[in-house]
Parts: structure tokens; sequence; C-alpha cells
């Protein structure tokens, strides 16, 4: 096991404790190393190897063969058998023999597609709080969203508590005494992106 | 091709933040994992394919990282830092993966692939270089290769790819630092 021996450098430095040094972003300090001409070339071949390695990857994906047919669809269609549906909320009947009621997962969907309505805006997550199971109970509807650059903020998140409002009112039973939106983060369009190219 | 046309969803997901997108797979939006996978898929079957040492194998276990992660998503953290997190659990699977394989059988060492186009002699000189860290990684004892690609790839912590490999840290420590010399000693006509 020859080539798995420590290599040493003239000045007496192992090939281990430079890559150690350097996996610590050279701190602290250490003025034997820093001042060690021989230490210097080491550390940057180590650095250069690193580079390369991350070259490689890069490559890797670069150069990837497509997956085989259907890999992608097989991940979709397990991933939709396991749909997350959360708490039953109940919808009022005229008929008392009659027990309807909607997955909140759905619910979730719904005020969704309600933010997609709004140009530049993505909703993230949604919380429904309050005891949704209770009929009439007041419910505090929270989303957070991402909105695209130089969309005023304002204007926007005014149109997506319309729309959710709206949204829940047409098809839930759902007494909604809030919604509060928290803006988390900002992206570029895709078709911004596109112009620049 | 106008992608639009055909996928206004995806379209309108692609440049979200990875924060936001996990967050509505969480609450079930498939369309958003679907935005994560084809982000980050392609490192995943790239890195898997190093460890394991073959696409197809490389892309069972990333089939089943996906969903892994689809079941898994409520239980992270930080959503903004679902690539490392995704990495863990492809890294995790394929040494299951490996661990499940006969000891006796020989990976296959990964061929390199190499692009024809680019200024010839750049390209040529960069993918000899290329060629022989894909050869120096392979001369590596399959438990050195593994925790190096753990570090250099996944970006796993020593502690957790001690975790990971079920060896202590010191081990990992000694692994990765002989890793590297060998590399480095093989690497030095070509830096």
């Amino acid at each position: 096991m020859n080539e798995n021996e420590p290599r040493t450098l003239n000045c007496g430095k192992t090939i281990e404790e430079l890559s150690a040094y350097l996996a610590a972003d050279r701190t602290p300090y250490d003025p034997s190393i820093e001042a060690c001409p021989e230490c210097l070339n080491a550390l940057q071949g180590l650095t250069r190897v690193s580079q390369l390695f991350h070259d490689l990857i890069t490559q890797d994906v670069t150069d990837l063969p497509a997956p085989r047919e259907n890999w992608f669809e097989d991940i979709m269609t397990n991933i939709h058998r396991e749909v997350r549906s959360g708490r039953s909320l109940p919808l009022p009947h005229p008929d008392k023999r009659v027990d309807l009621s909607l997955t909140e997962g759905a619910v979730l969907a719904l005020i969704r597609s309600a933010g997609d309505i709004v140009p530049g805006l993505v909703i993230g997550t949604c919380h429904l709080k309050g005891n949704v199971e209770e009929p009439g109970a007041p419910v505090d509807v929270s989303v957070t969203a991402s909105i695209v650059w130089n969309q005023p903020i304002p204007d926007a998140t005014r149109t997506l508590r319309t729309h959710i409002y709206e949204a829940l009112a047409t098809h839930t039973a759902l007494n909604v005494t809030s919604v509060n939106i928290t803006i988390k983060d900002l992206h570029r369009a895709l078709s911004d992106e596109n112009k620049e190219n | 091709m106008n992608a639009s046309q055909q996928h206004p969803e995806r379209d309108r997901l692609e440049g979200v933040a990875d924060a936001i997108l996990v967050e509505r797979a969480v609450d079930g939006d498939t369309a958003a994992f679907e935005t994560l996978i084809r982000r980050h898929g392609p490192l995943m079957r790239a890195y898997t394919a190093r460890i394991v040492g073959s696409m197809a194998d490389a892309d069972d276990v990333v089939q089943d990282a996906f969903h892994t992660a689809w079941r898994r998503l409520p239980e992270l953290r930080d959503p903004a830092a679902v690539r490392p997190w995704l990495m863990r659990i492809a890294s995790r699977l394929a040494l299951t993966y490996l661990r499940r394989k006969p000891a006796d059988v020989a990976l296959p060492a990964l061929e390199v692939a190499l692009p024809a186009d680019g200024q010839p002699e750049n390209v040529a000189v960069r993918n000899a270089q290329l060629k022989a860290l894909s050869v120096a990684l392979d001369t590596l004892s399959e438990d050195q290769r593994r925790c190096w690609l753990l570090r250099e790839v996944a970006e796993l912590s020593y502690d957790d790819i001690a975790q990971e490999m079920e060896v202590p840290t010191a081990t990992v420590r000694g692994k990765l630092a002989r890793a590297r010399a060998s590399i480095y000693a093989q690497m030095e006509g070509w830096r």
C-alpha cells in the first residue's frame, strides 16, 4: 500500500496536513505553511485538483445520457399514489343523510390555484389555522409567496387576498376570518431570462 | 420549441426558489416536486453513477431517492437546503445498494464522455486532465472513493459521512486524507 503512505514534503509537512488546512479555509493562519514555498505550491495543486473534480462532475452532468424511457413518469406515478389529503372539512348539505366533505389537501390546492391567477405571484405554503373540522368555526388562512421582481407587492397581495376569499367562499363552507400573506422571496420571470439571452 | 405553450404550470415554477417549491410540495403540489426533480435530478444522477458505477443502476437509485424524498419532505427543516438533503438521500440509497451487491463483483470504471467541440488544444488538455482524474478516482479503494464523493460532491460533514458509512469519524478523516494524497500524487503531472 505504498501509494497510501503519507507523502511528506521536504519541509516536513504532509499532504494530509495541508489538505486539512485547506479544508479549514486556511484558518487559523499558519505562518509555517504560508511562508513555505513548497507548501504554497502543494496548496495550489490541491486546490487545482478540487476544481478539476468539480469540472469532472459538471461534465458528467452535461454529457449525461437521457434516463431510460418512463424514468420520469414512474417517479410521478408513484408520487401521485401518495397524495397528502390532510384533515377532512365538512360541507353542509340540506339532506341530513348526506355526508359531504372536502379534504384539506384539496382546499390547499384551491388556494394555490387562486394564487396562480395573480400575475407574477407564486404561493409557497398554506396553513388553515382553526378547527376546520367543526362547521362555522373561525379559520385563519396564512400563505407564503414569492413574487417576480419589480411587481408592486401591495397590489399583488390585495388581489391575492380577494381571490382567496372568493375561492373559499365559492367552494367551501369555511368561516374565513383572516387571510395573512407573507412575501418570502423574489424571483425572476422566465421570460426576463429569455430576453437577456 | 415553445415550452410555455405546452407546460404553463412548469414554466410558472421554473424561476421560483427551492424553498417555495418545497413548501408547495409539502402541501401536496406534485408539479412543484416535478420542477425540483428537473432542477436537481441531473446532478443526482451523475453523482450516483460515480458511486454505484453504472448509469442504469444509478437511475434506479435516484428514482428511489425521489420517491423517498416525496414521503419525507415534511421532515425537511430548512426548505432552502433541499439540494444537499436530496444528495444525502441519494448517497444513503446508493450505499445501501452497494452493500446488497455481492462483494466480489468488481465495479466497472465509469468512462468519461469527451465532448468533440470547443478549442481543440485547450479541450484536449482539459479532457486529458479530466480523464486522468477519473482514472485516479478509480484507483482509490471503494471506501476512499465513497468518502471523497460524499465530501466533495454531496458536501457532507465528516460526522455525516461517518454516520452514512457506519464507521467512526476518525476513520473517515483517515480515508479522506489518504484519498486526497493519492489523487494529488497521481495528478502531479497534470497540475
